[in-house]
């Protein structure tokens, strides 16, 4: 019942998508704009029916459908019984749609008695995304599959995917990725038109990048914060291709962005911003391919089904044949030769910009780089950590110290005393930081240093942006001070974290930086769907007051038959602490695994702190649209 | 020459997708990942072994005969899986095959044993993981193919499957 149904209003959003192609596709203004309304408002109210269809078959556990059975089991907190329904292939490709089509509504509303080609050529090009999406879903994975003979119960989900960050992580990220999909569209329409200068399509463009990114940001934040607390190893980014896959088109996106910003104050840069709006969405795209096709492994990686590979890269060949082959026969209208000033606003936002795209191209290559070694000589290599910590850290610190000093030059030339006398105010703030900070902290190492004082560079500077009122895109302002907290936080965790791994028995006890850290008690726990052993460690200061009492647990779930370990945190703005329980018995003791993490707290403040600061700027970019 | 610079994106971006086709196409199994241990002598251990009072010594395996070393547990699905081909290799290749248990109770494993049947000669048990990580195991089951003077010669993550199977089986021909 449910499947037929939900089948059916699968269908219904292909046929919308579809009526909407080749409505946009035909010149006829008056009749185009009704029957898009009809076409765009259906895709959105089939999808989102589909969607909660299958929101209720996991609440109510139908197991006649194979997604709730594969997924699910009837013990499963509600809350993640409703995750659960992204947290597979299958239904995560509904939300992808889902998200498609809520931007595919956006971008009908810009409609205007202007810009009506316009934003039909948008549409026609957003509906052939939807199109091939919805039969990707429909043919490869649909997620109304059924089951038969259904079974009494399902057979759970993973859970280590059982977590409120995991529950939100999906449709942010998924709303980053796909609000590039508007870009591209408006990209593929610009280019198609040939529009130079009669319409501001870069007006439209904006608000759909500052969503994504934003939301890829904070989506990105989000996804790391689960790894740290999550996986038990005391780290927050692993280099994992799947982590790959979104930073990659986080690095276009900001590219884009700040791009956007010179086109908007100069009309230059159109041809470039062109391009990257088109290479955001299509590394989204391969990002979505090497995590579910299987050509890489990963935790992330869902149900392995080569059918579903040679799907969506053939797919993401005609998209980006299509779009390429377009951008290099049409662009060359789109070039100026306003050159650049070096010591400019604009000079230090291109400077960024060809930062970004070594980074992303850098990371790129580390992620196909064994890819293609195997392609040529058969032999399998990997790339870890050390070779992206060598290559992209280097290419970041440059960017930073531009990054800090950007907003506070002018359009225009300008001349290099007068630069000197803005910035010294903060080179002086920064300074005095810098000595404040190692004072207290008195732990230097050279790579340190660099770190906190690119950090306090971008604070500082930011603070002077705000007090002297010299830019009033306080969004931006809010961002830049976020990426500052960011780094100080990325610096103090990774370069004075502290790591112990002892075997340790009850009243057992280690001292970790000013810690004493004491086992007191093990105990065993019973949680909604899983046993737990609980070790209960007490945490002294130096003073020897108890400051907190921290419960690693490991929890076996026996539905899924996994074990996991769930790490205990205490967090405060200077440092975490954070205690793994490993195996062992009362006899032999327990292996467990200390941290230490300076300032790691302020990586996810300074994630919140860039999302607030997207979320202004897009609230004043959709004013100044409408 | 501007023209052509145009163009570049689209070669770039072509060539990559080719590659990618490429890996799809051919039969490849990204599970497949090489050890650092390949070709060297098995690493030390010792452990209990179930059964068995005695302790598990490795330095006393390993040296006149090919032997294959599982790691698995009975928590694991694939290993069910798998275990009808461990017992091929044990009874039809008569191969010697070391069991490792990994992070498992020695009742369920005993049960487990009895309803499956046992295809090992011995079992170590590795309750907190230590010889995984001496093997540089990813994830289980993980099956290590070791000759008769005690080198690594083959290593397979994930499974062991009917082509797996006829792998391991060629191997061993070849090394007999």
């Amino acid at each position: 019942m449910a499947s037929t149904l939900g089948n059916i209003l699968l269908w219904l959003s292909l046929l919308f998508s579809v009526l909407q192609f080749f409505n946009s596709y035909k010149k006829d203004n008056q009749n185009t704009l009704k029957i898009n309304k009809i076409a765009v408002n259906g895709l959105l109210a089939s999808i989102l029916l589909a969607f909660f269809l299958l929101i209720y078959s996991h609440v109510i556990s139908d197991f006649t459908i194979l997604n709730v059975v594969q997924n699910s089991h009837t013990t499963k907190p509600i809350l993640y019984k409703i995750s659960g329904v992204w947290g597979n292939h299958e239904g995560s490709m509904l939300l992808w749609i889902l998200v498609l089509a809520v931007f595919n509504y956006f971008l009908f509303k810009l409609y205007n008695n202007k810009n009506t080609i316009f934003i039909s050529k948008t549409l026609e090009v957003q509906a052939f995304i939807t199109i091939g999406f919805i039969v990707f879903t429909i043919f490869t994975s649909n997620p109304f599959e059924v089951i038969f003979p259904s079974p009494e119960n399902g057979l759970g989900f993973n859970p280590v995917l059982q977590d409120p960050a995991l529950a939100i992580h999906p449709p942010l990220l998924y709303i980053g990725y796909v609000g590039f999909s508007a870009a591209f569209s408006i990209s593929v329409a610009t280019l198609k038109l040939n529009i130079v200068n009669s319409l501001p399509w870069y007006n439209y463009m904006k608000p759909f990048v500052l969503a994504a990114w934003t939301f890829l940001s904070i989506g990105i934040a989000l996804g790391s914060l689960w790894a740290y607390y999550e996986l038990g190893w005391g780290g927050w980014w692993f280099w994992d291709p799947v982590e790959n896959a979104s930073f990659m088109p986080w690095l276009l996106g900001t590219a884009l962005l700040h791009s956007l910003i010179i086109v908007e104050k100069r009309q230059s840069l159109q041809a470039w911003v062109l391009l990257l709006a088109i290479l955001a969405f299509l590394l989204s795209v391969v990002g979505t391919f090497l995590v579910r096709s299987g050509i890489l492994t990963s935790v992330h990686t869902f149900a392995l089904d080569p059918s579903r590979g040679i799907y969506i890269l053939a797919f993401t060949a005609l998209l980006g044949f299509y779009s390429l082959i377009l951008f290099g026969s049409n662009s060359k209208k789109y070039f100026n030769n306003n050159y650049f000033a070096f010591f400019s606003k604009e000079g230090a936002i291109l400077i960024n910009n060809i930062f970004m795209i070594i980074v992303c191209s850098t990371v790129f290559l580390g992620t196909i780089y064994p890819l293609l070694i195997e392609a040529i000589t058969n032999n399998k290599i990997s790339v870890g950590e050390p070779y992206y910590n060598s290559t992209v850290i280097p290419i970041l610190i440059p960017a930073i110290l531009v990054m800090g000093v950007g907003p506070i030059l002018s359009w225009g030339k300008q001349n290099k005393s007068e630069i000197t006398k803005k910035i010294f105010p903060s080179i002086f703030i920064t300074t005095i930081f810098t000595i404040i900070f190692f004072s207290i902290y008195r732990l230097i190492s050279p790579i340190g240093v660099v770190g906190i004082v690119l950090a306090f560079w971008i604070i500082s500077n930011n603070l002077v942006i705000f007090y002297k009122k010299i830019n009033r895109s306080f969004g931006m302002i809010i961002s830049h001070l976020g990426v500052g907290l960011l780094i100080l936080g990325i610096t103090g965790s990774s370069v004075w974290q502290i790591e112990k791994i002892i075997n340790m028995k009850t009243d057992a006890e280690i001292n970790i930086n000013k810690y004493k850290i004491v086992f007191d008690s093990i105990e065993e726990v019973k949680g909604p769907n899983y046993l737990a052993l609980r070790g209960n460690f007490l945490v002294y200061d130096k003073n020897k007051n108890i400051i907190t009492i921290l419960k690693p647990e490991n929890r076996f779930y026996p539905i899924t038959g996994n074990f996991t370990s769930e790490a205990s945190i205490h967090t405060n703005m200077l440092r975490d602490l954070y205690i793994v329980l490993g195996d062992g018995n009362l006899q032999k003791g327990w292996t467990v695994r200390l941290y230490y993490n300076p300032l790691v707290v302020w990586i996810w403040i300074g994630a919140l702190v860039i999302f607030l600061g997207g979320l202004i700027s897009l609230k004043n970019n959709i004013k100044k649209l409408a | 020459m501007q023209r052509h610079i145009l163009k570049i994106p689209f070669i770039v971006f072509f060539l990559i997708l080719l590659v990618f086709f490429y890996l799809l196409m051919i039969d490849r199994n990204p599970s497949k990942i090489p050890s650092a241990l390949l070709g060297s002598k098995v690493p030390n251990f010792e452990a209990n072994s179930l059964f068995k009072k005695d302790k598990f010594y490795s330095s006393q395996e390993f040296t006149n005969e090919i032997t294959l070393v599982n790691f698995f547990a009975t928590w694991c699905k694939p290993c069910k899986d798998e275990h009808v081909y461990i017992l091929r290799l044990s009874d039809e290749m008569g191969l010697n095959v070391i069991g490792i248990n990994y992070k498992d109770k020695a009742e369920k494993t005993t049960k487990w044993l009895k309803k499956l049947g046992n295809p090992y000669s011995k079992i170590a048990i590795d309750n907190n993981g230590q010889i995984a990580i001496d093997w540089g195991v990813y994830g289980i089951p993980e099956t290590f193919v070791v000759n008769s003077e005690g080198i690594i010669k083959y290593k397979h993550v994930g499974p062991i499957t009917k082509k797996i199977y006829k792998e391991i089986n060629l191997l061993v021909r070849g090394l007999q």
